[in-house]
């Protein structure tokens, strides 16, 4: 029974340990980094007149593939009680349903804009952006432990 | 000056509009410390563009308004706000119609103030929040990188500002306790107390705020909504 707890316990770490924490983390705030610098490049061409669509493209299928691998950068045991210094608020493990939840709901906006922008849409597109961004605020305000600010 | 005494006259010292543009600030401040602690953007934006069209609209009563709002009324010199800390931390008294308005000190505080509330706002223009989509209107004009540095300076700026938010309801305090001046209640009905003589305030007619704040209103709605 003690053999089976503990394979559980290591098993449940094995995503944190395999690359060791700070470059768990590292690797996350990057994927992030990312993830934000391709919102934003977004953003700006749905903001223009006459967005470039090539670039729209792009964008919303990167978007699409980072937010469907989001869950996957939490690994158990790469939160704040690990020693290195992240943001990620410990509800994320503790609540894991909910997080799996709204990291879904991030993955449904993000196959939303890529629909608009597929049909070039730039009214239907400003609308799915919109809904993405309240879908990443929403996550923010239960799962980061500080404003998306700083 | 205590108030209320027999041989006091109560003067008219703060005219409407520069004390709506104080409370609206007050009140936006508030809202805008919320919402970015909360995430809530959207009602963080709004609040911004209110405080930078309050204090555009302070800066520019300060050259038109009445002549309490004036800078050219209040504000002094290093030497001249020295000697004025000197007296007040001293016994002596301050002399009643140079503080009928701001005092050097308040005047320093003030300009601080709206130098700090503006460089806040307009660091909120271009900042671009971390995930790239809560950004300020101006924020597709730079990178996501300087984006970001915005938007650190931006929350730099704001300690900044608490610190001075402190020392200025420290001052209130001070007047109060200290002196028996009560600072906010003037600048509600805009009304003080003073030894009698000496010449009231001069004030402008209302019609003047009314043109300064609808300008600035379409000022900021069209440069808000340009769209490259």
């Amino acid at each position: 029974m003690l053999l089976v707890s503990a394979a559980l316990v290591i098993g449940a770490m094995s995503g944190a340990c395999a690359a060791g924490v700070p470059q768990i983390v590292h690797a996350r705030q990057n994927h992030f980094k990312t993830l934000g610098r391709t919102f934003k490049s977004l953003r700006d061409q749905i903001g223009r007149s006459h967005p470039k669509w090539n670039l729209v493209a792009d964008d919303a299928n990167r978007i699409e593939h980072l937010a469907a691998a989001l869950s996957s950068w939490f690994p158990a045991g790469s939160g704040a009680g690990s020693g290195v210094r992240t943001r990620a608020s410990a509800t994320i493990w503790s609540q894991p349903q909910l997080f799996a939840r709204a990291a879904r709901k991030l993955l449904n906006r993000a196959q939303d804009v890529h629909r608009a922008a597929a049909g070039r849409d730039l009214r239907a597109l400003r609308l799915r952006a919109r809904a993405l961004g309240q879908a990443c605020g929403s996550c923010h305000r239960r799962f980061r432990a500080h404003g998306s600010w700083w | 000056m205590t108030a209320n005494s027999a041989a006091s006259e109560r003067v008219r010292v703060w005219d409407l509009p520069t004390r709506l543009a104080h409370w609206t600030i007050v009140i936006l401040f508030g809202i805008c410390w919320w919402s970015g602690e909360t995430d809530h953007m959207h009602w963080h934006r709004l609040a911004g563009y209110g405080v930078l069209g309050a204090v555009l609209f302070r800066l520019v009563w300060g050259f038109c308004g009445g002549e309490t709002a004036r800078f050219s009324s209040f504000v002094r010199g290093p030497a001249a706000t020295f000697r004025y800390a000197r007296k007040l931390l001293g016994h002596d008294g301050v002399d009643s119609p140079s503080t009928l308005g701001h005092n050097p000190l308040g005047a320093l505080s003030i300009a601080v103030m709206l130098g700090l509330l503006l460089a806040q706002t307009v660091f909120g223009l271009f900042a671009v929040n971390v995930d790239g989509i809560a950004s300020g209107p101006f924020a597709r004009w730079v990178s996501f990188e300087t984006g970001r540095r915005f938007a650190h300076w931006h929350a730099a700026n704001f300690q900044l500002l608490l610190v001075l938010l402190g020392v200025h309801l420290t001052a209130i305090g001070f007047y109060r306790f200290a002196r028996n001046e009560s600072l906010v209640p003037a600048m509600i009905h805009g009304r003080k107390w003073r030894a009698p003589g000496g010449e009231a305030p001069y004030f402008v007619p209302w019609w003047r705020a009314v043109l300064l704040a609808a300008a600035i209103i379409i000022c900021l709605t069209v440069l808000l909504n340009m769209r490259g």
